[in-house]
């Protein structure tokens, strides 16, 4: 475990503005990144993650705001205890994995023989020893990328930002990356990951912050942005019962979804508070002859949705 | 000792991966072969070049035989600087005797036999030229008749007829035809005219009294020429020696501008793959983009060197060896200059300079683009820049003070290469001092400008678009694109 500061956010994002000409990527941005957390950065396309996280790693300069980056400003002093996984990602074809681990962990200030030692290691833990020596342009695109989150690994730092990870990587490897992502964790560090695939971030992410249009659209926990989204439930009555006229006294809304061998199917938006309960009662008070009620789980999709129809141009 | 320590990664990485690199040993190989091709392939395509049949039809035998003597001096002289050329690699010693005893000789081929019979044995074997031209008799006189064999539809012996001398009229009425279907070949016909013009002055002084050995004496009068260079010892003539190192001069030259602009190549596709791959945001959160810039030019500034080390050790011995062989020969001149040690040290100092200023353009320039597509509409003024200098060798060998040469030395851009052009001229210190002040002055101003403009490219704060934008509002204020990238 890494002596990670639990008592002081790993990055802290104070009012960040960026603008390239009219458009203005990111937008009074403001928001931190706990320590020994796995963080969300999620937002759709164009949202201003990537710039957000050149920003944090000091490659972009914004017009305003502050980053705090373990403590610091995110100078090479700091940026030698940080790892980073750009976005559109390349390597340089002619050289070996082991190779260009060694490279960056060298470039981050370790020696050679212990940057090698470190190649090697990580290289066998995940699966690539067979391929240490062999070029990259014979590997295929999810080796290449688990070699390059290697790389922004192997002088094991204690913040870990990775934009966009699973982008272009069938199932299987995402399974692998969201292992490296989890190992990493496990191991105390902070990880800051982008990404627009919302199931990604609801299985991993303690907190995330939501972008839209440059802002932050929600900022906190996983179950608090799953508390934010819309519920229903799924409902079968027998025959040609009317759920919708039934309930309609008791101002639930009721959409028809068609019919069963046995009778008709509904969905039901539930009540923010206490929904589900509030909907079995209206039903056995109208009489309803239920033969399913299954209120439906929320998911950060639903969450992520609703939040951006919500969010401030 | 940390932006060291980056630097040398940086530079390192660049080094192996281009010595690492097929492409490296192919050229390693193929730039000394194309050169000795550059170099052979004339002789060896005059060699391959068949003899060309000439007939010569004359109204005035005596004309016809004059015109017939100018081809045969002329294929002499070609075989006896042969011959000298044989003697200088074999026997030197000895070349002086041989070539009296080809002198001494009238008949071609017992002239041959004399010259060789005087040196010793030993050393590869003479090769004789192939005739250039061979005298064949004709096998019409009217023109109508000798088409079909000019223009190759009928053979003389076997071969085709290359062109027919008419010498019609005699004396001072003499007219000269040339027939010939190569219209670009004039040397026949040049050589049949200084022929017949010099029988028609001989028979022309003649018809005045003089005698024919008189004739001959006074057709052959020429100054006794010497030339002299005020920068040497007193009374030293200037010889093939000393106007060596022009000729050398050129040739590093040449591969001082192929050299410059290959490198510098190769630094702008390198950056490009690393900015188009991201690889170089990756290394922005662990070196500075000034460590990129130094380390960039550093790594392939020592491809080149091993490059050149590799070439100037077997080069260098390659001329040694060979000018060993003739010692006294135009070769062993040549090669002499290029080994001189003022003249490397000049190449030395030209190739950094002309290197550093154009790989960091070049590297900057990279640095703004996304495809080797964007970068050639940016580097195209580059180039134009570059071939300034190549107009000016021209010039330049004529006369290396030349006004407009002198000028265009201080012209920063062109000096490293116009300062290795002139090195041989005995330049004064202060035009040597001065452009290179200017020059270092320049190459600071261009580091400085150009590591500005690459960290704005790698930090993708600005781009070719906004660039092209600027220069084409040329002041006006115009809205800053959004990046290309996902933001």
């Amino acid at each position: 475990m890494l002596p990670a500061m639990r008592a002081s956010p790993a990055l802290i994002v104070e009012g960040l503005r960026k603008s390239y000409g009219a458009h203005r990527a990111v937008d009074g941005l403001s928001f931190s990144a706990p320590a020994g957390s796995i963080f969300g950065v999620l937002g759709p396309n164009g949202a201003g993650k990537s710039t957000t996280m050149r920003i944090v790693v000091g490659i972009i300069k914004p017009d305003a705001g502050r980053v705090t980056l373990l403590g610091g400003t995110p100078d090479q002093r700091t940026l030698a205890r940080v790892g980073y996984l750009p976005e559109e990602r390349g390597l340089y074809r002619s050289m070996t994995p082991r190779a260009i681990i060694t490279y960056f962990a060298r470039l981050k200030g370790l020696r050679a023989r212990t940057a090698r030692q470190r190649a090697d290691a990580l290289l066998e833990a995940h699966g690539l020893g067979a391929w240490g020596r062999r070029k990259i342009k014979t590997l295929s695109k999810g080796m290449a990328q688990k070699v390059q989150i290697l790389a922004a690994l192997a002088h094991e730092p204690e913040f870990v930002l990775l934009d966009e990870p699973f982008s272009g990587l069938d199932p299987v490897n995402q399974q692998a990356v969201e292992a490296l992502i989890r190992t990493a964790a496990a191991a105390g560090r902070t990880v800051l990951f982008s990404t627009h695939v919302m199931e990604h971030a609801e299985r991993m992410c303690d907190r995330i912050v939501l972008i839209a249009n440059g802002k932050s659209a929600f900022d906190g926990r996983v179950e608090q942005a799953l508390a934010l989204a819309p519920r229903s439930a799924l409902l079968e009555t027998e025959g040609g019962y009317d759920l919708a006229a039934a309930l309609a006294p008791a101002g639930l809304a009721i959409e028809a979804l068609g019919g069963t061998d046995a009778g008709r199917r509904w969905r039901a938006a539930l009540p923010p508070q206490d929904g589900a309960r509030r909907l079995l009662a209206a039903c056995v008070a109208a009489g309803a002859p239920l033969t399913l009620f299954e209120p439906a789980r929320a998911t950060l999709h639903d969450a992520f949705v609703r939040l951006l129809a919500d969010a401030p141009p | 000792m940390r932006l060291l320590r980056g630097v040398y990664l940086i530079a390192r990485r660049e080094y192996l991966a281009y010595v690492g690199a097929w492409g490296f040993w192919v050229s390693l190989i193929t730039t000394p072969l194309l050169l000795a091709v550059m170099i052979f392939t004339p002789a060896l395509l005059s060699r391959a070049e068949p003899t060309r049949q000439i007939a010569i039809i004359a109204d005035d035998a005596g004309a016809g035989a004059a015109v017939r003597a100018a081809f045969e001096a002329q294929e002499r002289e070609r075989l006896r600087a042969a011959l000298a050329a044989h003697a200088e690699t074999v026997d030197p010693k000895s070349a002086p005797a041989a070539l009296a005893a080809f002198d001494a000789r009238a008949d071609l081929d017992a002239a041959r036999r004399a010259a060789l019979a005087a040196l010793e044995l030993g050393g590869p074997p003479f090769q004789a030229p192939v005739a250039r031209y061979r005298i064949t008799p004709a096998p019409a006189r009217d023109a109508e008749a000798l088409a079909p064999y000019l223009t190759g539809a009928k053979e003389v012996e076997g071969a085709p007829l290359f062109a027919v001398l008419r010498v019609i009229g005699s004396g001072e009425a003499t007219r000269l035809e040339y027939w010939s279907a190569n219209l670009t070949d004039q040397a026949p016909a040049a050589r049949a005219r200084t022929a017949l013009a010099d029988r028609m002055r001989t028979q022309a002084l003649a018809a005045r009294g003089l005698s024919a050995p008189e004739v001959a004496r006074i057709e052959g009068l020429a100054p006794a020429f010497v030339q002299y260079d005020p920068r040497t010892p007193a009374g030293r003539e200037v010889t093939r020696r000393d106007s060596a190192p022009f000729f050398a001069a050129i040739a590093l030259t040449f591969v001082l501008w192929g050299s410059v602009f290959g490198v510098s190549n190769m630094l702008l596709t390198s950056v490009l793959e690393e900015k188009s791959n991201k690889i170089l945001d990756a290394l922005l959160t662990s070196v500075t983009p000034l460590q990129i810039l130094i380390g960039k030019l550093l790594g392939v500034a020592c491809v080149s060197a091993t490059l050149f080390l590799i070439w100037g050790v077997l080069g260098a011995g390659g001329l040694a060896q060979t000018a060993a062989l003739a010692p006294s020969g135009q070769f062993a001149d040549f090669a002499g200059a290029l080994l001189m040690p003022s003249l490397a040290a000049a190449f030395a100092l030209c190739f950094a300079a002309g290197y550093l200023m154009y790989g960091a353009m070049f590297l900057a320039l990279g640095a703004l683009c996304d495809s080797i597509q964007e970068a050639q509409t940016l580097v195209g003024p580059v180039f134009f820049v570059l071939t300034i200098p190549i107009l000016l060798i021209g010039p330049a060998f004529e006369n290396p003070n030349a006004p407009i040469v002198a000028a265009a030395s201080w012209f920063p851009p062109a000096t490293p290469f116009l300062l290795m052009l002139r090195a041989p001229a005995g330049l004064t210190p202060g035009e040597i001092a001065g452009p290179i002040l200017a020059l270092v002055i320049t190459l600071a101003l261009v580091l400085m400008f150009a590591a500005r403009l690459f960290r704005a490219g790698v930090s993708h704060q600005l781009k070719a678009a906004d660039v092209r934008q600027r220069l084409g509002s040329a002041g006006r204020k115009r809205p800053h694109p959004a990046p290309s990238h996902g933001a």
